[in-house]
């Protein structure tokens, strides 16, 4: 598989450097990205971070309204634990400090180390971690469901929340609340690999679809023949509907987010179909988000997001925010 | 002869060469079950760390803690995390010695276990390189000196890797291959018993 780099060493860093080089919003310390000037005094801070190769996950929604801060790691690699306690005391403006990331056992476990330091000092800090694959785990361990494309409206209503000038308690309820209304499905069409990794990170027969593979290859409900678009969307939608969500309404959002390699073209082909299911099913779609939200290297593939909105969920999204990938 | 500073040395630089050695056979273990990078991440890792121990320091528990600073900075993923997590434990543990008896291998051992399993939510049988520290934790109880020491934990990981290899991963990324991962060596323990036969001979 061909990369445009230099070495496999340099990526993350010489990637790091061009994002910020183009984006002066943006600042960075080591492996840590965090917005231009000082963390807001009063505001809750919101800090998320995880491994590279998904961008503009994580580094990306770093801004306003959005993230604070975020660590950054290796590609597919958390980040570190120094990583985090300095995304953490950047985010903290002295109201707290949201650790909002996904499920994985890497970033758990610095997150919580990376807490317990900055408790330590004076900072406070809670957790809230994507959970929205609903191919990881049956809806009775949704806990253990991983964390993808879904955690980017947990971002924004957990930001659009903390601009509000909501209290640290407050803030971390809602973006609970956001992860435990949404749901994400991914399919996969080729494989992604590594830098400096020799082979691929899986293998995918060149006319073979995985259904509910996860953005880092891990295996998902079934693999078979490639179908057409629409098969594969109603497929992907029936299983977001028939899976319970303790708070469903006739408003949703919908994010169809590219995993890499699948262009816009055939985003819009699956849009379509899902708009028109939604709609016999009596939904209406709010503020829908079509592109590359998160990606998992040269992946081909995509994953659809189903957020349940209520009314302060649908106010926090259509919030003014910046960053940037997104602008509200 | 007792281990001090220079014993860490040298298995530092022992670990280092055999990390860089076992990269691609690491990361093809890890493709199959994982995302393919634990022998990338532990090459740099155990470059970091040989990298990092100061020359003439003589506490170990000072070595293990430069150690243990070296990894927090330079790794993210939950293997790497898990030897922070051992290096500090050393380090707490060995604080303000310049020498450690052979015999007292397996008392350090299984505190590390134990933060390991704490930190990482691993329990035994779960298929992870607790499951191979556990057993080196047993066999070094009887050992005194450093050739009965490197025998028997060699011989345990061996034990241990092959005893495992039949049995599905139960934790992490590696739970959800379920019974594909039957008849697979767990990476975590692969890498493990590569590098303890580096520093064991």
């Amino acid at each position: 598989m061909k990369k445009l780099m230099n070495s496999p060493d340099a990526f993350v860093d010489e990637m790091l450097a061009g994002l910020i080089a183009a984006h002066p919003s943006l600042v960075q310390e080591g492996r840590v990205v965090r917005r231009a000037g000082v963390a807001k005094k009063g505001k809750v801070g919101i800090v998320s971070g995880g491994g590279s190769g998904h961008l503009p996950l994580f580094t990306g929604y770093v801004g306003d309204g959005l993230l604070d801060t975020c660590a950054i790691g290796d590609v597919f690699a958390g980040p570190s634990v120094d990583s985090c306690i300095q995304a953490i005391r950047a985010a903290d403006g002295g109201a707290g400090v949201l650790r909002l990331y996904g499920n994985y056992g890497g970033d758990r476990m610095n997150f919580d180390l990376a807490g317990e330091m900055v408790e330590m000092d004076g900072i406070e800090t809670t957790t809230v971690r994507g959970t929205d694959d609903i191919a990881s785990a049956a809806p009775q361990d949704n806990a253990k469901r991983r964390g993808v494309a879904g955690i980017i409206y947990a971002y924004k209503i957990a930001g659009a929340k903390a601009d509000t000038g909501a209290g640290l308690a407050d803030v971390t309820a809602t973006a609970q609340a956001a992860v435990d209304a949404c749901r994400t499905i991914g399919v996969a069409l080729s494989p992604c690999q590594i830098p400096g990794a020799a082979k691929p990170t899986f293998e995918l027969g060149a006319d073979e679809i995985e259904m509910g593979m996860g953005i880092h290859g891990e295996p998902g409900i079934w693999r078979d023949k490639l179908r057409p678009a629409d098969e594969v969307a109603d497929e992907m939608v029936r299983r977001l509907l028939a899976d319970p969500v303790a708070h469903k309404s006739e408003r949703v959002s919908v994010l169809v987010n590219s995993l890499g390699a699948t262009p816009l073209e055939e985003l819009f082909i699956v849009y379509r179909r899902v708009a028109a299911l939604l709609k016999k099913e009596g939904l209406t779609i709010v503020r829908p988000l079509v592109g590359h939200y998160v990606t998992s290297m040269e992946m081909a593939g995509l994953s659809i997001s189903m957020i349940h909105l209520d009314a302060e969920r649908e106010q926090l999204l259509a919030a003014p925010c910046a960053c940037p990938f997104w602008r509200v | 002869m007792a281990i001090t500073t220079n014993t860490l040395r040298h298995a530092a630089a022992c670990a280092r060469e055999a990390a860089a050695l076992a990269q691609d056979d690491l990361n093809a273990a890890d493709g199959k079950i994982g995302d393919g990078d634990t022998g990338v991440m532990l090459r740099r890792l155990f470059e970091a760390i040989a990298a990092a121990i100061p020359d003439q320091e003589t506490d170990i528990g000072s070595v293990f803690q430069a150690c243990a600073k070296a990894c927090a900075s330079g790794t993210g993923s939950s293997l790497g995390t898990l030897v922070t997590v051992a290096m500090m434990t050393l380090a707490k543990a060995t604080k303000g010695r310049s020498e450690i008896g052979w015999d007292e291998l397996g008392g350090l051992l299984a505190s590390v276990r134990d933060q390991m399993m704490a930190r990482g939510g691993a329990k035994l049988g779960d298929k992870t390189v607790i499951d191979m520290i556990d057993a080196v934790t047993i066999a070094l109880d009887a050992c005194k000196t450093r050739d009965e020491a490197s025998e028997a934990a060699q011989h345990a990981a061996r034990e241990t890797l092959a005893a495992f290899r039949d049995r599905p991963n139960k934790l992490g990324r590696a739970r959800m291959f379920g019974e594909r991962t039957i008849g697979l060596d767990d990476p975590g323990m692969l890498a493990f018993s590569r590098l303890l036969n580096a520093v064991a001979a």
